[in-house]
């Protein structure tokens, strides 16, 4: 080990602090002590100060320390520190060491060392585990089983098998354990016939039932195609517990012979069994769908029909639209909302063509349903839309308003705003909803504001009132400014729309048009909302702690409210500074808002002390003037005290 | 052994699944909110219920329960906690719920895990025992519900991936933003293509030190009735009883050396990058040391996956950001969506659902231990979103550039940095 290397390492600072206890912030150490210093604390130090040190020689520790932390291995309290850095250090002498120790440790001490062993898969450890295994302490022994079966091999192996015969249950459990890692290690190696047939051994041993489920399921896998028939046993049985392993097993095997497998149990399973069944081929990765899927979501039990229809819109293409979209136009509520939910997740490149074809011929709840469909997809037919609107089955309008505003393009926006102009009532909601779904799509956002904004002229106000709302929902300079002047205009109603948007206006654009708000000679409780609306910008929305600062003094300015002034006091939260701490410290006169501007301020205070102190324990002793007794007045005491 | 859960899934149980109602509403662009997540169904025969135990229910703990409770699937029967007062506060829970006295208290796990009746743990005790008590559980053949960070270093990760496909049981991490619709949705976009070529991810890690505990000095210990010190302390090396050191929340999270801001939230929010990157079997391989506030970590697709602190939009805890060529979206737990253009949510309703609440996590766990399915937040995508964490501490705890070979699981001539992957568990446990 280099030893130059200790002193340039950057880590320590925070074992220090480890060690020094309480609760401690880690960060970037100075300085490093030496391998050899870390030993003298070993050797002589506090128990604290051991049990850093071996945290430390994990990650600088050399053979040198091996040793020294062996002594430590039969000490209660830092037997496990010791292990943090024997388990960590790649020279062989920590192998030994721990091996050594299984001589003379006993107990909960041993087992500790066993398991850095198996941690370290020390292939020199078997003849000591061959001891161990035997031990009358199970906990002791088991230890022992599972690190043979992390270190592998066929001595571990053979000393796993020699252990069963006489084995307790709990032991027998533990090699089975063991066994089975030895079995994954031989899967993952490529030798899937000995991984096989060790799975074999333990599945048909006396060993716990999770064991051998965890058997049965590592022998299907080893097997691969070969191991389906055990697969299906799986799914034949009657045991809830192999049928739920054959159900997880079957998406871990990506052969395709596994669909077919499953499809041929979906035949002859119970209902209940079939639905999970349904769902587990839809949860693989195969293409196609088997014809007994198709066949379950044609009729039968309604579970397995619901999952067949699931499956098939995750995994179907065009050649099941139209079975699809019978059982969406079906009577049955609840099939025909998953069937519609299938069709919508259909992919296949001709599913929009064939769905857009059928609609000229499609009349009532089939119409109506396609006409959905085509705006959950999207898809553009917007002349059989524009007809449907004029439809004399009102669920038809509702639909083909919907679809036409998920559909369209910039070109035929008027076709909605036409809606809008010429609805009352609900249909006017409606046609706002489907215009404004469709002005967010747009992506030239000022273009179509303009087209908006012109669209009001001459229209009744509720008309207006919705543009406006629309416009808020898609944001920009253009909406900003025609909302920004609606607000301020004469008609009541529109101040109250305009004013509402541009509180929940989400940029700090909207701040300036905000304060003329305001201003403005508007009725006042249009003019508070806008100084609510100005003063969230400067609390939420990201800037300069200049410009928020500045924000708030206005809004302090304008403010003739408690409420408002908390909004601003929450506000300088943001920007802890001695402008802030100042705005704030100007408040604690004020009897509405005393409380807030005294935790503002010692919040402020404690953030800016040890930049500002001057500031901070000026502002703290005013608030302490006023400050309630308890906490508040306790920390604004211990900000005075601690300059 | 309880046989309910399989094979005897009845048409209205399977309904009131996410496989029924839910995924329909899934194929509309919400994600999948069964009926009974949301009360809309009947209650469920005690014998088609899952049986459940906790194992370490405290604050974090008990919000999970009070989401498992309120699905008429389930049946908690049993809870384990080193503290007495917990067991008590856990079985007058559900004692009231159920309006009987059969929530058993178990002070060792392993008498909880035992039970031949119990189909499912939920595990929220300390980050300290996370790991260990999830291996033991699939030992056991539970399925279970494990809380956040779910490991305390790379080894762990690996072999938690590991247990759980060895043992073929159910692991849902609790890392419950993965079923929120606005977190689902921004990662969908990212990783259908959406926003164009991926090219950089942001997470927070709301903190890139680490807080831990230490070796306090010794107080008198408690009778092990009222709290087990020992059980307590279960796999970390041993140090005296102090009552400061009873907060699970930080107790040991980062493996005793580092950990902390980037585990603690990373398990979150870069679990949520790399879902979104659809790297939910792999991780970054390049780990920068920390400058001008990031950490800069880098996939081998080139893809870069950024810890930063600051430069958030307001959206609320655990923000993350995804950009590609043509667009981005930045999502957090103000349940609210950013996204560079309204187009790319157009024709999709996503509810936005604040306040990260675990029920609908809870719902595809439930869900999952039924048919089998992966969850969401399944071990193996747990496995590498925690080598990610664990990988950009090590290059924050040695502040150098660390290099990771996915294949071989080790970083690369870097042998202090492999060092760091791995740590002794204190007798008598094991992995």
């Amino acid at each position: 080990m280099d030893q130059s290397r200790f002193l340039t390492r950057g880590v320590w600072l925070a074992v220090i602090a480890f060690i020094a206890g309480s609760w401690v912030q880690l960060a970037a150490a100075k300085e490093v002590p030496t391998e050899k210093q870390l030993l003298e604390t070993l050797h002589s130090g506090a128990p604290a100060d051991k049990a850093i040190a071996c945290k430390q020689l994990a990650i600088y520790g050399s053979k040198a320390a091996v040793p020294e932390l062996a002594k430590l291995l039969p000490n209660k309290e830092l037997s496990s520190w010791a292990r943090i850095a024997l388990e960590a250090i790649p020279d062989p002498s920590a192998d030994a060491a721990l091996i050594d120790a299984t001589k003379s440790l006993k107990g909960e001490l041993l087992v500790g060392t066993i398991n850095s062993i198996g941690v370290r898969r020390s292939a020199g450890a078997i003849d000591a585990l061959a001891n161990c295994i035997g031990d009358s302490d199970s906990q002791v022994a088991c230890a022992s089983a599972v690190a043979l079966g992390k270190i592998g091999g066929e001595a571990a192996v053979h000393v796993l098998h020699q252990a069963y015969d006489s084995a307790s249950p709990e032991l027998r459990s533990a090699i089975a354990e063991g066994g089975i890692r030895i079995a994954e290690r031989l899967l993952a190696d490529g030798e899937k016939e000995r991984a096989a047939a060790l799975y074999d051994i333990i599945r048909s041993a006396d060993v716990p039932k999770q064991r051998i489920l965890e058997a049965t399921r590592g022998a299907i896998i080893a097997r691969g195609d070969d191991g389906i028939s055990l697969l299906v046993d799986q799914l034949q049985s009657e045991d809830p517990k192999r049928f739920a392993l054959g159900l997880k097993v079957s998406r871990e095997l990506k052969s395709g012979e596994v669909a077919k497998a499953l499809a041929a149990e979906l035949a002859t399973a119970k209902p209940e069994r079939a639905a999970l069944i349904v769902v587990a081929l839809g949860d693989r990765g195969d293409s196609g769908l088997p014809e007994t899927v198709l066949q379950a979501a044609d009729k039968g039990n309604k579970a397995v029909r619901m999952a067949a229809v699931q499956v098939i819109g995750r995994k179907g293409n065009e050649a099941n639209l139209a079975k699809l979209l019978e059982l969406a136009t079906g009577d049955d509520a609840e099939l025909s909302q998953a069937a519609k939910a299938a069709v919508v997740m259909l992919t296949g490149e001709k599913v929009n063509a064939e769905i857009a074809e059928r609609l000229p011929a499609a009349q009532g709840k089939a119409l109506a349903t396609l006409i959905e469909i085509i705006g959950l997809r999207r898809i553009e037919a917007t002349t059989e839309l524009v007809k449907a609107l004029k439809n004399s089955d009102k669920t038809v309008q509702a639909a083909a308003l919907a679809a036409l505003g998920a559909s369209v393009g910039p070109k035929d926006l008027t076709i909605l705003i036409s809606q809008l102009k010429s609805s009352k009532g609900s249909d006017a909601e409606a046609a706002e909803r489907a215009l404004q779904t469709a002005c967010i799509r747009m992506s030239d956002r000022e273009a179509t504001a303009t087209e908006l904004a012109s669209a009001m002229d001459g229209t009744p106000t509720a008309t207006k009132a919705s543009i406006l709302r629309i416009l808020g929902a898609m944001g920009g300079p253009k909406a900003l400014q025609t909302i920004a002047s609606a607000a301020k205009g004469d008609d009541a109603e529109l101040q109250d729309v305009g004013t509402r948007v541009l509180g929940e206006w989400m940029t700090t654009g909207a701040g300036p048009v905000l304060l003329e708000v305001t201003k403005s000679p508007i009725a006042d409780k249009y003019r508070v909302r806008a100084l609510r609306g100005y003063l969230r910008i400067a609390r939420q929305q990201k800037m300069p702690d200049a410009e928020r600062i500045e924000m708030v003094r206005q809004g302090l300015a304008l403010a003739k409210r408690s409420e408002e002034r908390e909004l601003a006091l929450d506000a300088l939260k943001r920007c802890p500074s001695a402008e802030s701490i100042q705005l704030a410290s100007a408040l604690l006169d004020d009897s509405g808002v005393r409380d807030r501007a005294v935790e503002t301020a010692i919040f402020i205070g404690e953030k800016i002390k040890d930049k500002d102190p001057a500031a901070a324990k000026t502002a703290a002793e005013k608030a302490l003037k006023v400050a309630p007794p308890g906490k508040l007045a306790d920390r604004a005491r211990a900000l005075t005290n601690s300059q | 052994m309880n046989s309910r859960r399989f094979g005897q899934l009845s048409r209205r149980g399977f309904l009131k699944s996410s496989i029924g109602a839910g995924l329909a509403a899934s194929a509309f662009g919400a994600t999948p909110i069964p009926s009974s997540a949301l009360g809309r169904d009947g209650a469920v025969a005690p014998s088609e219920r899952i049986t459940l135990g906790g194992i370490g229910i405290g604050n974090r703990g008990t919000y999970d329960l009070g989401c498992f409770l309120q699905q008429d699937d389930v049946q908690f029967v049993a809870v384990c906690d080193v503290k007495q007062a917990r067991r008590d506060a856990v079985k007058k829970i559900a004692d009231e719920k159920y309006g009987n006295q059969d929530c058993k208290q178990y002070r060792d796990f392993r008498e909880l895990l035992g039970r031949d009746d119990i189909d499912a743990v939920l595990i929220a005790t300390g980050p300290n025992w996370h790991a260990t008590a999830a291996m033991c559980a699939a030992r056991a053949g539970k399925d279970m519900y494990c809380e956040k960070p779910c490991t305390k270093n790379i080894a762990q990760s690996l072999a938690l991936a590991e247990t759980m496909k060895r043992t073929g049981v159910i692991f849902q991490a609790g890392t419950q933003r993965r079923n929120l619709p606005h977190f689902a949705f921004a990662c969908e976009l990212a990783r259908t293509g959406k926003l164009g070529k991926l090219h950089t991810i942001y997470a927070h890690p709301a903190g890139m030190t680490a807080l831990m505990s230490g070796w306090l000095p010794a107080e008198p210990e408690p009778n092990k009735e009222v709290v087990d010190w020992n059980m307590y302390l279960g796999p970390a090396a041993w140090r005296p009883y102090n009552a400061k050191l009873l907060d699970g929340f930080n107790f040991e999270k980062g493996g005793g050396l580092v950990g902390g801001g980037v585990l603690e939230w990373g398990s979150h929010c870069v679990d949520l990058c790399q879902w979104a990157a659809g790297a939910d079997g792999t991780a970054p391989v390049e780990y920068n040391p920390p400058e001008n506030g990031q950490v800069v970590t880098r996939y081998e697709n080139g893809v870069k996956l950024i810890l930063r602190e600051t430069g958030w939009l307001p959206l609320g805890s655990c923000p993350v950001r995804f950009e590609g060529e043509t667009g981005w979206v930045e999502a957090g737990d103000s349940g609210k969506l950013v996204l560079s253009s309204p187009e790319l949510i157009a024709g999709r309703n996503v509810a936005e659902i604040d306040g990260y609440p675990a029920t609908f996590h809870v719902r595809d766990f439930l869900d999952c231990v039924k048919t089998r399915s992966q969850p969401k937040a399944n071990a193996d995508a747990a496995c590498y979103s925690h080598i990610a964490c664990h990988a950009a501490n090590i290059a924050l705890a040695l502040n150098r550039k660390v290099n990771y070979d996915l294949k071989k699981h080790e970083f690369i001539n870097d042998a202090e940095a492999n060092r760091l992957r791995s740590e002794a568990l204190r007798e008598p446990w094991r992995i």
